[in-house]
């Protein structure tokens, strides 16, 4: 508890001083700012952060919220679901504390991506205080998802690594372009869920540390000279990066959700009780079933 | 020389700028603005440097093509016919996304919120209010001074004591910066 209160007193105080010192923004660098807006050799991220914003980001997240969720709703309809029978033995694979924190990522997310959805399309939804308050809890998610990111990396991060299985895995797409039930090339993860691992935790640290930019905007910890840019620009690419990394995140965010409701059925229980069954595990995680069977664990 | 088509511009001859700050506090003063935000700014550059050092005053400057305008998610800015920008508070989420498109970092933003979160977007309204009824309180309280609806000059040229700071129409104000220019020196 006091190491807790000894670490929120010391941001406290390295925000004031990084606040306390003069503007980053607003001092006698903007004119360097302004001669060097948009001029040959600036790095022209005010112009790029303009055209991406103005013509770019929302059409782009616009084809992403509808194509997606199309996509797999024709899936859902042509394909179907996979059924594994909930009669045989289940297999323990997921901690209580694993999935507590998965449940706090989980929240994190259904927070932040809505409110982020909400400032992009805000002209929809008439701007003002209603999707200012979306801003504000958006910000409150982050400190909830920064709670669960760093334990959710360490404890999967040794199953995550990419194996042999996860080339095969990738060239059949995972077997869902195919009604048949056939052993699966993967381990306790297939490759589909690393890659939204590496996406939900590093790219979730790239959201929270440009997301943090863009909330404390005039400060100056020294981060945007070690890039060797001004503090203007430093936004600016914040902004940008954060964007781009936002379109993928919500892309693998829906994806997750449909494997785990509706592509297989059931696959959530695992993470509620930590009991997966048998028959899911034999057929979508065969090289981990094996592994198990060998260890003499099932 | 005002035409139907004319733009309202500032410009700040840096020639006679003697920084001081004239400008920038009638400014904050005529428009009640909260603390830690300046619409208007003197930047010096060079300073101490003898025949180096320059000062300039800068605010908002009203472009004519706004890339604020272009970037604002809720679209809370609207353009003048006299060509000045203004922006809807009630509408904005002081994203600060009008602060990364600006090349002359006009947009501001008070900690107003709880735990000092980011408030709405302030600038420079060229004293020209905003959306609410003119002059009535509610457009004093958000945006200061209607100055322009009252037929007066905005205040920070005003009361620029040396003229460095001019505004009016486009071509008005650099029809005075060319004959400024093009008599110094000849004794006038
Ligand atoms: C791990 C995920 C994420 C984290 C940790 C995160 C964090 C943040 C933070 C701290 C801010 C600054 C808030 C403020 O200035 O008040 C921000 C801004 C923003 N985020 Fe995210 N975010 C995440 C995901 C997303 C997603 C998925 C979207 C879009 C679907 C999104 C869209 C935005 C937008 C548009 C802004 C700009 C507005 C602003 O600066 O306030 N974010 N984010
Ligand atoms: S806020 Fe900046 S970009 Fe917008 S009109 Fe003023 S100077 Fe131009």
């Amino acid at each position: 508890m006091k190491t807790i209160i000894v670490f929120i007193i010391t941001i406290l105080m390295l925000t004031s001083m990084a606040y306390a010192a003069e503007s980053m923004i607003w001092g006698n660098m903007l004119i360097g700012n302004i001669l060097s807006y948009g001029t040959k050799d600036s790095l022209n991220m005010g112009p790029l952060f303009t055209i991406l914003q103005s013509q770019y980001f929302r059409n782009i997240f616009l084809v992403i919220v509808i194509g997606v969720p199309a996509v797999f709703l024709m899936h859902y309809l042509v394909l179907g679901a996979r059924f594994f029978s909930h009669d045989g033995k289940k297999v323990y694979v997921f901690s209580l504390f694993n999935r507590l924190i998965h449940l706090l990522a989980a929240i994190s997310f259904l927070v932040l991506i809505p409110t982020g959805l909400m400032m992009i399309f805000g002209v929809y939804f008439g701007g003002g205080p209603l999707v200012m308050t979306a801003r504000h809890l958006h910000g409150l998610a982050t400190a909830l998802f920064f709670l669960a990111v760093i334990p959710m990396f360490f404890f999967w991060v040794a199953d995550m690594l990419p194996t042999v299985d996860d080339i095969k895995w990738i060239a059949i797409f995972g077997g869902y372009l195919s009604r048949k039930q056939s052993e699966v090339p993967a381990g306790k993860f297939n490759a589909g869920q690393k890659m939204w691992f590496w996406i939900a935790t590093l790219g979730g640290i790239v959201m929270i540390a440009t997301g943090a930019a863009m909330y404390f905007q005039d400060f100056n910890l020294g981060i945007a000279s070690a890039f060797g840019l001004s503090q203007i620009d430093l936004l600016r690419a914040s902004a940008i990066v954060h964007n781009i990394m936002a379109l993928l995140i919500t892309a693998l965010f829906i994806t997750h959700v449909y494997m785990s409701l509706f592509a297989v059925k059931g696959a959530i229980n695992s993470m509620i009780t930590g009991y997966k069954e048998e028959q899911e595990l034999k057929y979508l995680h065969s090289s981990f079933y094996r592994k198990l069977k060998a260890q003499n664990k099932i | 020389m005002s035409s139907e088509t004319s733009r309202m511009k500032f410009m700040c001859d840096s020639s006679r700028c003697i920084q001081c700050f004239a400008c920038s506090v009638a400014c904050a003063e005529a428009h009640d603005l909260p603390v830690g935000i300046s619409r208007r700014k003197v930047v010096t550059l060079h300073e101490g440097v003898e025949g180096k050092e320059v000062s300039v005053s800068i605010a908002c400057m009203h472009c004519s093509d706004p890339p604020c305008a272009k970037v604002c998610p809720v679209d809370c800015f609207y353009i003048r016919e006299d060509g000045i920008v203004l922006h809807d508070k009630k509408k904005c989420i002081g994203c600060g996304y009008c602060l990364y498109a600006c090349p002359f970092g006009a947009p501001q933003f008070p900690r107003d919120g709880a735990f000092g979160m980011r408030g709405v977007m302030d600038k420079c309204t060229m004293c020209a209010g905003g959306p609410e009824k003119t002059n009535s309180a509610e457009e004093r309280r958000f945006y200061g001074q209607n100055r322009i609806a009252e037929g007066k000059v905005p205040i920070c040229a005003a009361v620029c004591a040396t003229n460095a700071l001019l505004v009016g129409d486009a071509e008005d104000v650099s029809a005075i910066y060319r004959k400024r220019t093009s008599s110094r020196g000849k004794g006038e």
